[in-house]
């Protein structure tokens, strides 16, 4: 059977998938945001001299590595609300969850970056009487940020693309959006085509933003 | 040897251990205000693992240091303070890479002793200049040769003001032509009579700078004494096989 491909349904379905990508970044943004937050503490309790913000931290992140994601978003919005008694709106709980996620993997990525920078920057810091904290601040964390950038854009793509798992507690982001519009027209060619270019869109243009970010960084530190 | 009342560095008893290996076992040594002290020793012998104990940058052991009346070690002391006092100078410069070269210095003033900006700019530019690299203030660490870069590392620690520096092989990662550069600003801080600890491999400098001149080995000092004497009838026989070895190096 021959595809009737019709070019005119992918432009029609632009405008409600539209609604879908808004809510996609907001989702994204947010829970990156709130993420990256959360990945930096974790991180550094990672690299901190104390066992118990390590342990913590060894068990934050294992614990989402090592379970699916979707798995967590159930949790979070079927099974948490029967313990708490509070239930979580969609959007809400779509946040949190990539939040939670991404924080865990950028953790490691933090980590990494924090540990590859030699000892001996600490130690120079240390040696004209900065504090462990100032140390961090002022000399290895602008040097570590600056690995994170590629590793950080992988994540955020990652996130991104995540998103679209939140379509089973009905979040109605782009991936929903065109589930729904499916249902009514039956054009599943033209509309999971449409979803997919606006995907690469946006993961494309992180990609994009970030290397842009990586150069000016890399130009101000004169290299 | 000079004698003091009030020594800048003390250590007493100084015992280090890494797991199983003993690496320091035993120190003694007093530093007196203005003194030049080169240490030298085979490699592994424990230079390092001392000098970086006399800014706390090992933990150690058992025993004592104290530096210009400070107990390093003594939980009560300020180590951040302490630190100020004391400044190293590493092999591999461990210059901040993403800072130019007058932030690199002013960094210490700014962040630790609170000193506004403009204020802590021209100390820095008169370190720089100090050490001949006044030009190079806006330049960034790795726009510069390695003595250079080991001027600056020096210019970074004098922004402190400490009273005591300290030095772990300063020429050893340098291009022979651009050693001389960095043993001169190091010659002129001595003769200014700062009070400086340097582990070197460099003989002749240690022959015509150093008050005193010391031999580890084996976690120990084993001699001590005025360069002359020292270089010119070492008593340890482990000392005399070092400095032939290292004469004919
Ligand atoms: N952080 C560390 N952990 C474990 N062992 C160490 C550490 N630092 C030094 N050591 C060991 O301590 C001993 C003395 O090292 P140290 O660096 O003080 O020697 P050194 O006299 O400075 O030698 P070199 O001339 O090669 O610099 C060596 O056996 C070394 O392997
Ligand atoms: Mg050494």
């Amino acid at each position: 059977m021959a595809l009737d491909f019709q070019a005119s349904v992918m432009w029609e379905s632009v405008p409600l998938l539209l609604g879908g990508v808004h809510l996609t970044i907001i989702i994204t943004l947010g829970g990156l945001a709130i993420g990256f937050v959360l990945g930096t503490a974790t991180g550094l309790a990672k690299t901190a001299r104390g066992r118990l913000p390590r342990a913590v931290a060894d068990i934050y992140v294992e614990a989402i590595r090592g379970t699916p994601l979707i798995v967590q978003v159930m949790f979070l919005y079927f099974g948490v609300p029967l313990a708490t008694g509070m239930r979580i709106p969609p959007v809400t709980a779509g946040i949190i969850a990539i939040a939670v996620n991404s924080g865990a993997y950028i953790a490691e990525i933090v980590r990494g970056a924090i540990e590859s920078i030699d000892v001996g920057q600490s130690e120079a810091g240390r040696s004209i009487g900065l504090t462990r904290m100032q140390t961090m601040l002022y000399v290895v964390w602008p040097q570590a940020f600056r690995r994170m950038i590629p590793p950080l854009g992988n994540q955020f793509i990652i996130s991104l693309k995540d998103t679209s798992l939140l379509v089973v507690i009905g979040v109605g982001e782009l991936t929903r959006q065109g589930q729904e519009i499916i249902a009514v027209n039956f054009r599943a060619f033209e509309v999971w085509l449409t979803v997919a270019v606006m995907y690469l869109v946006m993961t494309l243009s992180i990609a994009r933003v970030l290397r842009v970010y990586e150069r000016r960084l890399n130009a101000r530190f004169g290299r | 040897m000079k004698t003091c009342e009030t020594p800048m560095i003390e250590i007493r008893n100084l015992h280090k251990t890494f797991g199983k290996n003993e690496v320091l076992r035993g120190i003694d040594l007093t530093v007196c205000p203005g003194e030049v002290v080169v240490i030298i020793g085979p490699s592994g012998s424990g230079k390092s693992t001392a000098l970086r104990c006399i800014n706390r940058l090992e933990e150690i052991t058992s025993g004592k240091v104290i530096v210009d009346g400070h107990d390093l070690y003594d939980p009560a002391t300020d180590i951040n303070y302490v630190r100020t006092e004391a400044g190293m100078v590493f092999q591999q410069f461990n210059l901040f890479p993403h800072m130019c070269v007058l932030d690199n210095v002013t960094l210490g003033p700014i962040r630790v002793r609170r000193t506004p900006r403009a204020e802590a700019d021209r100390l820095g530019l008169a370190l720089l200049e100090k050490v001949g690299l006044a030009d190079k203030a806006a330049a960034y660490p790795d726009q510069l040769s390695g003595g250079q870069k080991q001027r600056v590392a020096i210019a970074r620690s004098l922004a402190m003001q400490p009273k005591v520096l300290l030095f772990d092989e300063p020429t050893s990662a340098l291009d022979p032509e651009l050693v001389g550069e960095v043993l001169e600003v190091m010659r002129a801080l001595a003769l200014e009579g700062m009070t400086m600890v340097i582990v070197t491999h460099e003989m002749g400098f240690a022959r015509e700078v150093a008050d005193r001149v010391i031999f580890i080995d084996q976690g120990r000092i084993q001699e001590q004494g005025p360069p002359d004497e020292f270089f010119s009838a070492p008593k340890n026989p482990r000392l005399r096989e070092f400095l032939g070895r290292v004469r004919h190096a």
